[in-house]
């Protein structure tokens, strides 16, 4: 298909403000009268609060007010509203404290240090509990209780199965049994969480927060503060970095509205790193057993999968985790048979939530690296492997899901036809190759909105301006100007005709927000029904001065209206749009559009693909595995802005290295150990490999022009396409992440004193 | 967050030394602050004093005398030491340690002798000050004294400095004819702060076995540590494998290192022979190259 | 605290303020002159957020105090185009999609000013080290070494 728009490199629409520092996000919001808010967080992981002393930090010069759960109506929130028990947490906690990190008060004062001061002077009166840091140790019996009703501490399961496992594994030739350990991961965004909240006396509260839905956090707060929706207003326009860090209601917003509507005078708080890493979120880690089952030509037959995941304090959004880690570990094969379980479990230790690839990097990993040691067993090439069992276009998962477009064997192909390129490898090099599929949104109401999941609205001005509000968030990935480029497309003008409206609750459409790769797919699909209904107004108005035989016979490319079949039969946009005002009773034109996904099975209108070769070398003395070469083949659909996609590309891969590599949060007694930018290892500029992106060219009949998700999918192959490379280079699996030089030296003096003793 | 403090900034050494006379205890030295200021923020040093010598131009400098050796002041920045024409050319191991510490900004503003002050037993400059065998000139209003780098570190973040006195200047002797000197340190992500590092020195005699070694453990022990056990297995000998391999088990054997979330102190031990193996080799075939 | 004078020029304007001793260059330059372009993100020095121009040197200024940055000339992000002009290295970032979220953007050109200042001519690698004291967590960097990259060759081509 030829388009004018689309994929094509076009400057982003927000680049200019950005790279000019006139960017202004949440952190650098002033407003008059603006007071500072600190949150005092919990140093136990499991307490009663007996008692709660603020009168000396109130005594404080400069202090405004201090709030204590007391102070709160008591709501338990979360973001699965459809389940009232998943609904657990109540942020400014009251009668007892989970994990270390969460608010049990918080002060506003008139700068950030007499803040800090007054909260050294809140006594709270603490009775320890004993608590439980480990899911395997929370299911025990006789283990603390955590949540009242949650017995052993299970607080989501999952379960899901499609034909018969025991016959699978009956008619298998091979089976292989191994067990996995995920390690957790910090969002590490470079904006932290913060928020300036700010009710005035007519009952209204304005917020602006980094948030990755506004929507979301219009209606929670709105929830827990009691107020009506409408009388929330939050405003979100440029936010720095989210990952899924920042989908759910979170302290900085809770406390500074607190405060605020205790004051009736804005007050701003912004957390720290250190917070940032002990009280927000993260990653979901989770401990992995698959049994799978082959025949001898590597032909699929069974999997059994069973996972535990550690769920930390409260629910938060790690219950879907949960489920699509049970889903994407039958990705992205043809399974004859699968059964999967899945059990979330409080911990004392900060909740575990949504991580770009949301329980599905860990799928991955383990499933990814399984299929390597299965095809080594038999002698197999790995890619045979997963071209044998590969899902191909219009794969139906019983009973669970249809895969529409799939590109998944050109990519096994082009990534065949590279290694093949190699050649030989050097010693102590090796390459690893790993498959993924991701949705592209779910189709899951949990959150139990009334609203569609995307909308968008037009408005033509008479120089040609197009005026797009959507509830569409940008985070940095570029959704801007991706639905730009797709409304331009589908209108017939140019990317820089588009206004984009979006971040303001009070202004802007819903939409659930940038979170599970939706907004391409679904905001997209919106942004373009809106656009064809503003065409199709248009179009009205030039058939009579361009005579086609039917309206369809007309289009606008290029701000041009034009017979299709005779194109310099055209007449400028600018008239037709004029004529159009006028006759409209001079308004403006307008379109709306709208997306919910439906009757596309159980978990995603559409799915990506993709396949990953890294290419590592190890130092076989120290351990120290150095990147050298990512290669991706993936397929996004129809590519909509291609500097985008690669920009989503090229970053997924160094968020998802780290995973495997480099990033961890160890704990001990539910304190993170490394809760700063130095002791946390993120990947450096010095670091990352030659990256090379291949793309695989399919349509998506679901999306807008054919396109799908590009971003988060790609979190998925890397950390176990360098477990194989590893493997490869070294020949030694390590199957906890992450792979520290440590480990991988751990197991090479273990390999080889099987060997001496085998002598 | 940082406490209120009194700033005070002198224009000379000696003012300098007046105010650490004056103020003791109760004042800290900031040059650089790449350190300190991180400390301050979190409350783990709250001087009622502090006293910027960051500008002071007394204490900024690098000369080269033919006969002394390198002379480098206290408040030489570490980008400085990286870049400078003389130290490349004399004493390039130098330039290339500063080169992988930290990042630009750091080095563009941090100070050799404030790194050397805040004694953290895994930073870079001191074990391969060590193995120069360099020297540090201290002052006091009562007068200078000189003491080895070797000598300065105490325990973790403990040095030999007194309350009262004024780290001036790193005194770094030429070194011997046919000596090569290498250093390395171990990280996941580059110029990291070491998890181990090793800085070896090598000194043939007129024929071809050793007459001098040093080998200094970065990381590995609560100071730099000369691991002078395996110094002594190569002086007198002309290196092969075997002895190799004896020196990078002599020296992990005199580590005494922790074991922390980066690294296991057998880990650690496990780095300080491989590296100590490779440094020494380096060395070894650096020095036959120059004869 | 008694306040203390700091004169300092920014951007090319010069100013008188009084100030807490203890306040960091990043504090002045956000708070006291509110320019908010120079972000913060970490209280270890370890991100690069804050980096600014201090005598054409690359700096973290949240690890300077502003006392320390007396007589000093700053540049910050706000200062690097002219007027409606921008400098060649913000073009390129625009050009290559160099950023995505933004917030490491402001400090990220700063250092890649200060380093294509040094070295007209640079490698890869030699970029790769220039901005290795910013942390980016959205683009993986390649963008922006592709951006740094194209800026070199821009501005030797205007010479």
């Amino acid at each position: 298909m030829k388009y004018t728009v689309l994929n094509t490199p076009v400057h982003n629409l927000d680049g200019m403000a950005k790279v000019t520092g006139r960017a202004t996000y949440t952190f650098d919001i002033k407003l008059p009268n603006m007071l500072y808010g600190k949150i005092l967080r919990s140093p136990h992981p499991h307490a009663k609060i007996l008692n709660i002393d603020t009168s000396k930090a109130e005594r404080v010069m400069g202090v405004e007010a201090v709030v204590t759960g007391k102070d709160t109506l008591g709501v338990k929130q979360g973001t699965w509203r459809r389940y009232p028990d998943l609904c657990d947490e109540e942020i400014l906690a009251r009668k007892k404290v989970r994990y270390i990190g969460e608010p049990v008060a918080a002060v506003a004062a008139v700068n950030e240090d007499t803040a800090e001061e007054a909260l050294n002077l809140i006594e709270v009166d603490y009775e320890p509990l004993p608590a439980v840091f480990n899911p395997m140790e929370a299911i025990k019996e006789g283990a603390p209780q955590i949540h009242e009703g949650a017995e052993r501490n299970i607080n989501v399961t999952r379960h899901m199965e499609w034909g018969d496992v025991e016959e699978g594994f009956k008619k298998s030739d091979y089976i292989r049994e191994d067990w996995f350990k995920c390690s957790s991961q910090a969002h590490v965004s470079m904006e932290t969480h913060c928020a300036v909240a700010d009710f005035t006396p007519d009952g209204k509260l304005t917020v602006w927060t980094s948030a990755q839905s506004p929507y979301f956090i219009q209606v929670l707060l709105s929830w827990v503060l009691g107020l009506k929706e409408s009388n929330v207003r939050v405003i979100s326009r440029y936010v720095g970095g989210a990952f899924g860090g920042k989908v759910e209601l979170d302290s900085a917003q809770f406390c500074s509205s607190l405060l605020s509507m205790k004051l009736c005078k804005p007050v701003k708080v912004v957390l720290t790193r250190e917070e940032e890493f002990t009280a927000t979120r993260r990653r979901t880690p989770m401990v992995y057993y698959l049994k799978t089952g082959v025949k001898k030509d590597g032909t699929f037959m069974a999997k059994e999968c069973r996972v535990f995941t550690d769920g930390g304090a409260y629910t938060a959004f790690g219950a879907t985790a949960l489920y699509l880690t049970g889903f994407f570990q039958s990705f992205p094969y043809k399974w004859p048979s699968y059964r999967y379980d899945g059990y979330r479990v409080y911990t004392n230790t900060i909740p575990s939530s949504a991580m770009r690839g949301f329980g599905a990097p860990q799928a991955t990993f383990a499933g990814e690296t399984q299929i390597d040691l299965i095809a080594g067993d038999l002698g197999i090439s790995p890619i045979e492997v997963r071209r044998k069992n590969g899902m191909t276009p219009n794969y139906e998962i019983p009973g669970q899901a249809t895969i529409q477009s799939c590109g998944l064997r050109q990519c096994l192909d082009r990534i065949e036809e590279w290694i093949k390129s190699r050649g030989e490898t050097p010693p102590n090099r090796g390459i690893g190759t790993a498959s993924y599929g991701f949705m592209s949104g779910g189709i899951f109401n949990w959150f139990d909105t009334p609203y569609a999941f995307s909308s968008a609205i037009i408005k033509v001005n008479v120089d040609g301006k197009v005026d797009l509000f959507i509830g569409a968030h940008d985070l940095g990935q570029g959704s801007n100007t991706t639905l730009a480029m797709i409304c331009a497309e589908e209108l017939g003008v140019h990317t820089e005709d588009i206004r984009i409206h979006t971040g303001d609750t009070d202004i802007c459409p819903v939409d659930l927000g940038a979170w599970g790769s939706r907004q391409t797919l679904m905001s997209g699909n919106a942004v373009k029904m809106a656009a064809s209904e503003v065409k199709r107004q248009l179009l009205e108005f030039a058939t009579a001065k361009l005579g086609p035989n039917v309206i369809y016979d007309l289009d606008i490319k290029d701000r041009w209206v034009h017979i299709v079949a005779r194109p310099d039969k055209r007449i400028s946009y600018f008239e037709v749009l004029k004529d159009a005002i006028r006759a409209k009773n001079g308004q403006p034109i307008m379109g709306r559009g709208y997306y919910t996904p439906h009757r596309k099975g159980m978990i995603s209108p559409a799915y990506s693909f993709g396949v990953q070769a890294v290419e590592v070398e190890v130092d076989p003395e120290t351990g120290k595995i150095s990147l050298i070469n990512v290669v991706t083949a993936h397929d996004c659909g129809q590519v909509i802005n291609p500097l985008g996609v690669k920009g989503q590309l090229e970053g997924a891969i160094a968020m998802a290295a780290g995973y495997g590599f480099t990033e961890d949060l160890p704990m001990e007694n539910g304190n993170i150990l490394n809760p700063n930018l130095v002791d946390y290892k993120l990947l450096r500029a010095t670091e990352i490999p030659e990256i090379e992106i291949i793309e695989i060219d399919t349509y998506e009949p679901e999306g807008p022009f054919g396109a799908k998700e590009a971003g988060e999918g790609l979190t998925n192959p890397t950390a176990a396409a360098l477990a194989n490379a590893v493997f490869n280079a070294v020949g030694v699996s390590i199957k906890e992440l992450p792979i520290t030089p440590e480990k991988v030296l751990k197991a090479l003096k273990e390999k080889s004193q099987k060997k001496t003793e085998l002598r | 967050m940082i406490k209120d403090f009194v700033y005070l900034r002198p224009s000379t050494v000696k003012e300098t030394l007046l105010s650490l006379s004056k103020y003791q205890e109760d004042c800290k030295i900031i040059a650089g602050g790449q350190s300190l200021l991180i400390l301050m923020r979190q409350g783990l040093v709250a001087p009622k004093y502090l006293i910027d010598i960051k500008n002071l131009q007394e204490l900024n400098y690098i000369r080269f005398d033919p006969k002394e050796g390198l002379k480098i002041g206290a408040t030489t920045t570490h980008r400085a030491i990286e870049k400078s024409t003389v130290i490349q050319e004399k004493f390039g191991i130098l330039a290339e340690m500063e080169g992988k510490l930290a990042s630009i900004q750091t080095r563009n503003w941090g100070t050799i002798g404030g790194n050397l002050c805040h004694g953290e037993p895994a930073g870079d400059p001191a074990p391969l000050l060590i193995a120069l065998k360099a020297n540090l000139k201290l002052a006091n209003l009562n007068g200078e004294r000189r003491m080895a780098v070797e000598d300065f570190s105490l325990d973790y973040f403990e040095t030999a400095l007194t309350k009262d006195e004024l780290l001036l200047e790193i005194q770094v002797p030429l070194p011997p004819v046919r000596t090569a000197t290498c250093f390395d340190k171990f990280t996941i992500i580059q110029n990291d702060m070491a998890i181990v590092s090793v800085a070896a020195s090598v000194t043939l005699n007129d024929g071809t076995l050793c007459k001098e070694a040093r080998i200094v453990l970065g990381g590995a022990a609560p100071t730099p540590r000369r691991a002078t056990m395996a110094e002594e297995i190569l002086v007198g000998k002309r290196l092969d494998d075997a002895l190799l391999e004896q020196i990078g088990q002599k020296a992990s054997e005199q580590a005494e290192p922790l074991s922390d979330i980066h690294a296991s102190e057998e880990y650690r031990r496990q780095l300080v022979k491989i590296l100590t193996k490779r440094m020494v080799k380096k060395a070894w075939e650096k020095v036959q190259r120059l004869t | 605290m008694e306040k203390q004078l700091l004169r300092i020029t920014v951007n090319s304007q010069g100013y008188e303020l009084y100030i807490n001793p203890k306040a960091l260059l990043v504090e002045v330059l956000r708070d006291h002159l509110n320019l908010s372009g120079t972000k913060r993100g970490c209280e270890s020095a370890s991100c690069g957020l804050c980096t600014v121009l201090l005598n054409g040197m690359a700096v973290k200024s949240c690890s300077i105090l502003a006392l320390q940055a007396e007589g000093a000339e700053i540049i910050t992000v706000e200062g690097l185009a002219e007027g409606s002009l921008l400098h060649p290295i913000q073009k390129a970032f625009l050009d290559h999609g160099a950023f995505q979220c933004g917030f490491c953007t402001s400090g990220m050109l700063m250092s890649a000013k200060a380093f294509l200042d040094e070295n007209q001519n640079p490698t890869m690698e030699e970029i790769r080290e220039g901005i290795h004291g910013n942390l980016c967590r959205c683009t993986g960097y390649r963008s922006i070494l592709r951006a740094i990259s194209a800026a070199a060759e821009d501005i030797g081509r205007g010479r």
